[in-house]
């Protein structure tokens, strides 16, 4: 069952189908903490960039916002997706070329939403790498891709603001409590 | 007698004429330095400047990895992609900007398919010599809605350093530290459970 669904449009089959107790998210995407990890510049702007777009991309949202849209403060259901890098391996595709087995770029973030009030809705840590063809930037691409099919398969009930005020919960990506 | 070097006579009248053209020419190459080197830093911040970039990612409406002109008049930085509409770019709308550098096997996607139908793995031992060092630059700007885009260019070599140059005696600030990637080793952090 699609629990993370469009409500609005009531032709949705999550639990709450079209009793219209679900409804469809905004999400802004905030900027790429690099925490602890020397993390280059370009590949912060472009693990960010390509989120927007995969998410964009997923139709799971109504609005995908980017860090600092004046339009957030309008929009009453949204999520914040923080996303905090854990570990990076830088590769080369010069080695990956010649040796394939060795050169390759990896990358692991943490990646939560956030509903306005601070509570945790979903939380994985999603890796993305280039290990054959393709730049180093291509495991940003990868990444982002792999955090949005993370989103998108969760179990995550997204439920309405006056439900969840009255129920207050915080779900697991599983789907528990 | 065979001689590898005769003894130059001194006398002769031609002397004179070898010093003045030893002159000239330490002058010349002098001249020619201190005019390189006038060249590599900008010196007007109102001329504009262009270069050939590729655009990685970032800029609205406009496709990735294709091939432009980045252009720099007044406070406007303007990137017009080959026979397509330009993106601009207000300079007091960027919020940083950063130099980093990457290498990256040539030749695409033919080359990829050449090199792996090579026999004997003869496309590796290409492999090794069919990469170029790139410059790549990354700018952070915010729109009229106040969100945040990024932006990733790549240049050639050495251009990255210039086109900083121009953008910063522009007022654009500039991150302290250079891109690094392949320089570093493995970083790990592991933060507790919230």
């Amino acid at each position: 069952m699609d629990l993370l669904c469009g409500g609005l449009r009531h032709d949705c089959h999550c639990i709450f189908g079209s009793a219209g107790w679900c409804t469809q998210w905004s999400v802004q995407v905030e900027r790429i903490d690099p925490g602890r990890v020397d993390l280059a510049h370009s590949f912060q702007v472009a693990i960010y960039e390509n989120l927007l777009e995969e998410l964009d991309k997923t139709k799971r949202f109504e609005y995908v916002l980017r860090e600092g849209d004046s339009k957030a403060s309008e929009i009453p259901d949204l999520l914040t997706l923080k996303t905090m890098v854990v570990k990076y391996t830088p590769g080369s595709e010069t080695r990956r070329a010649v040796t394939t087995v060795s050169g390759a770029t990896k990358l692991t973030v943490r990646s939560q939403l956030v509903t306005r009030e601070g509570r945790i809705v979903m939380e994985r840590t999603v890796n993305g790498n280039v290990r054959f063809f393709g730049s180093n930037l291509r495991a940003t691409h990868n990444l982002a891709r792999n955090i949005a099919k993370a989103i998108k398969q969760s179990n995550v009930a997204i439920v309405r603001a006056s439900y969840r005020d009255t129920q207050p919960q915080t779900l697991n990506a599983d789907g528990t409590q | 007698m065979y001689r590898l070097f005769a003894p130059r006579n001194h006398n002769s009248g031609c002397f004179g004429g070898y010093a003045l053209l030893t002159l000239w020419a330490l002058w010349l190459c002098s001249g020619s330095g201190a005019l390189a080197q006038s060249t590599a830093a900008p010196a007007n911040t109102s001329t504009p400047f262009s270069t050939r970039v590729t655009h990685l990612l970032g800029l609205p409406n406009t496709k990735r990895n294709c091939n432009g002109t980045l252009s720099i008049q007044d406070s406007v930085l303007h990137f017009q992609p080959n026979g397509k509409p330009g993106v601009q770019v207000n300079m007091a709308s960027v919020l940083n900007l950063s130099l980093g550098d990457e290498s990256k096997q040539v030749g695409g996607l033919p080359a990829k398919l050449g090199k792996a139908a090579a026999p004997y793995g003869a496309g590796r031992v290409v492999s090794l010599f069919a990469h170029k060092k790139y410059d790549t630059l990354t700018l952070e700007y915010v729109d009229s809605n106040g969100g945040v885009h990024g932006a990733i260019f790549q240049l050639n070599k050495g251009q990255g350093e210039l086109v900083r140059n121009e953008l910063v005696a522009r007022g654009v600030s500039s991150s302290s530290g250079e891109d690094q990637p392949t320089k570093q080793s493995t970083s790990e952090v592991t933060h507790e459970d919230k």
